[in-house]
């Protein structure tokens, strides 16, 4: 049979602007379903952008422990400031070790004095007439599991004689336990994020569904007055498009508020983990964030729900 | 124009329904230009006729034609090329119901064509045909019976279709406007096109004088050039 009628390719400028025209007359004059699809679809934007958040969280939060893992170092009494810098310069060589930090016995002591203004270590402290601390190294690991390599590099021989202690070991326990916990956090945020973003993506497709669902007579109709599939899709995909697009930007809009408005109390109530300042640092990714999944339901919730009535 | 050839209709059983045989061995032929009645009771396989010629459907055994094709050959993705050739009226109006009035009837012919200009001629020329010119820009849920029906004789026209399916386009009218789609029916056959009404209001068929195709539990019982309702 020959195909008569219009030519993509001669009219593509003129199809476009009906399918987009179409699609934005339905977005407006379809007000309750409009609205009840961007809600959904707000839903799992403010969902996405929360588990982007919740990432954010969880390496601040991980972070923070994995700098509360260190390796103290103590030297005996009588060994040179300068025999210490050299044992840091040889460990900071070391491709385990993040960071370094040498403690003099003067650092030490005022540390101590700041955290116990007042209590009774601070009375134990003033019988004495000398500074009881000794010059120490803090080592940072770039993991956690790596201290054990950097205590084997302080056993040798040569700096036996100059260390007082290394707290290893005492440690080593609460260490590996640190070590685990930060990664079981990270799994866990994982598997949330990947569980949530599931969920968000099987309720938007399903609610995009039920509503064209419900125009299920007209796509009827268009079909039987003679419109291609296309020409049916196109609207129902500019539709669902606006409605991810209208979504992102109430959700980005609210959340930008909420972040001025209430970062103070947030911070206190993550432990500390700045949201204003992690939403500054990642504007962009956030914003594009916000668009990919509210577009991407959108038009992807549409397309498959649409493809239901027209296919062969 | 439009050939049957032992077509037999049969609905498989699902969850809801009993299997049902809609079409029993239905022979005939309508040529270019012919006004066709088909009548008989609900149920007797008039609308099941006008789904097999629209591609809505396909014979169970027998084949239907439409001109050239056969169209038990055509795919579903490819069924607007033969619908883009008909102009369906229905008993309810089935109109978008979120667009206007000149929406609805320019759809139609956007469906193949994008010339803005040319659309928005043809569309006010046939809402001028059917006394809508007026209503335009109004939603269909602004209009009374009679009007839907009008704003769907103007979308079954406005492409210029070789042939109008009009399935019981009067069901859900009074009198005074039954007379009025009929005569836009007659109207619209004195300008060329073929016209398949079905119906089952006796006055009606008898006011058309005009072949008419009776069917009784999906068999043609009669077919009759200057036919009346006789059932």
């Amino acid at each position: 049979m020959k195909k008569r009628g219009f030519s993509p390719c001669k009219n593509m400028w003129n199809f476009l602007k009906k399918i987009f025209k179409s699609g934005w007359d339905g977005f407006m004059r379809q007000g309750f379903l409009t609205f009840a699809t961007s809600l959904v679809i707000f839903i799992a934007v403010v969902l996405g952008a929360g588990l982007f958040f919740f990432q954010g969280g969880v390496a601040y939060l991980t972070q923070q422990i994995r700098d509360k893992i260190d390796i103290s170092v103590s030297f005996k009494s009588d060994v040179p400031r300068d025999t210490i810098l050299q044992i840091r310069e040889d460990l900071t060589k070391l491709d385990q070790v993040k960071k370094v930090d040498y403690i003099s016995p003067e650092d030490a002591y005022n540390t101590f004095v700041e955290a116990h203004q007042g209590d009774q270590y601070m009375e134990a402290l003033g019988l004495l007439s000398a500074n009881p601390f000794l010059p120490s190294l803090r080592i940072q690991t770039k993991e956690p599991s790596q201290y054990k390599q950097v205590s084997e590099f302080l056993a040798k021989d040569e700096y036996k004689d100059l260390i007082n202690e290394v707290n290893d070991y005492k440690r080593g326990v609460m260490i590996e336990k640190l070590g685990e916990i930060t990664k079981s956090v990270q799994l866990l945020g994982i598997l949330l994020t990947v569980f949530l973003s599931l969920i968000a993506i099987i309720v938007t497709f399903n609610t995009l569904r039920l509503s064209i669902y419900s125009q299920k007579e007209e796509i009827e109709i268009m079909r039987l007055v003679g419109a291609k599939n296309g020409f049916i899709r196109g609207p129902f995909l500019v539709q669902g498009g606006l409605c991810g697009l209208f979504a992102s930007i109430i959700s980005f809009m609210l959340l930008t508020i909420v972040l001025f408005v209430l970062n103070t109390q947030m911070t206190t109530l993550f432990m500390g983990f700045d949201c204003l300042a992690f939403f500054k640092s990642n504007i962009l990714g956030i914003m594009l964030l916000e668009l990919v999944v509210g577009l991407g339901l959108g038009l992807l919730s549409s397309y498959f729900a649409v493809r239901k009535y027209l296919r062969d | 124009m439009i050939e049957f050839k032992n077509v037999t209709k049969e609905y498989a059983p699902n969850l809801f329904k009993e299997a049902k045989v809609a079409l029993q061995n239905v022979s005939f032929e309508v040529k270019a230009g012919e006004f066709v009645t088909l009548c008989g009771r609900s149920g007797a396989g008039k609308t099941t006729i006008l789904k097999l010629i629209s591609c809505e459907e396909k014979p169970t055994s027998g084949t239907v034609m439409f001109d050239d094709t056969n169209t038990s050959d055509v795919k579903k993705s490819d069924a607007y090329l033969i619908r883009q050739k008909i102009g369906f009226i229905f008993q309810d109006y089935k109109l978008l119901s979120y667009k206007t009035v000149y929406e609805n009837v320019a759809y139609a012919l956007e469906a193949f064509d994008f010339n803005e200009k040319l659309v928005k001629d043809e569309v006010m020329q046939v809402l001028e045909l059917v006394g809508l010119e007026n209503k335009a820009n109004c939603l269909p849920k602004e209009l009374s019976g009679g009007e839907k029906q009008r704003v769907s004789i103007a979308r079954a026209l406005i492409h210029r279709p070789e042939i109008i399916l009009a399935d019981e386009p009067t069901g859900n009218l009074d009198p005074y406007h039954t007379r009025d789609i009929i005569k836009i029916l007659l109207k619209i056959n004195e300008g060329g096109a073929t016209v398949i009404l079905s119906t089952h209001d006796k006055e009606t068929v008898n006011s058309l004088h005009k072949r008419v195709i009776t069917l009784e539990n999906g068999r043609i019982i009669r077919d009759e050039e200057e036919g009346v309702f006789s059932l």
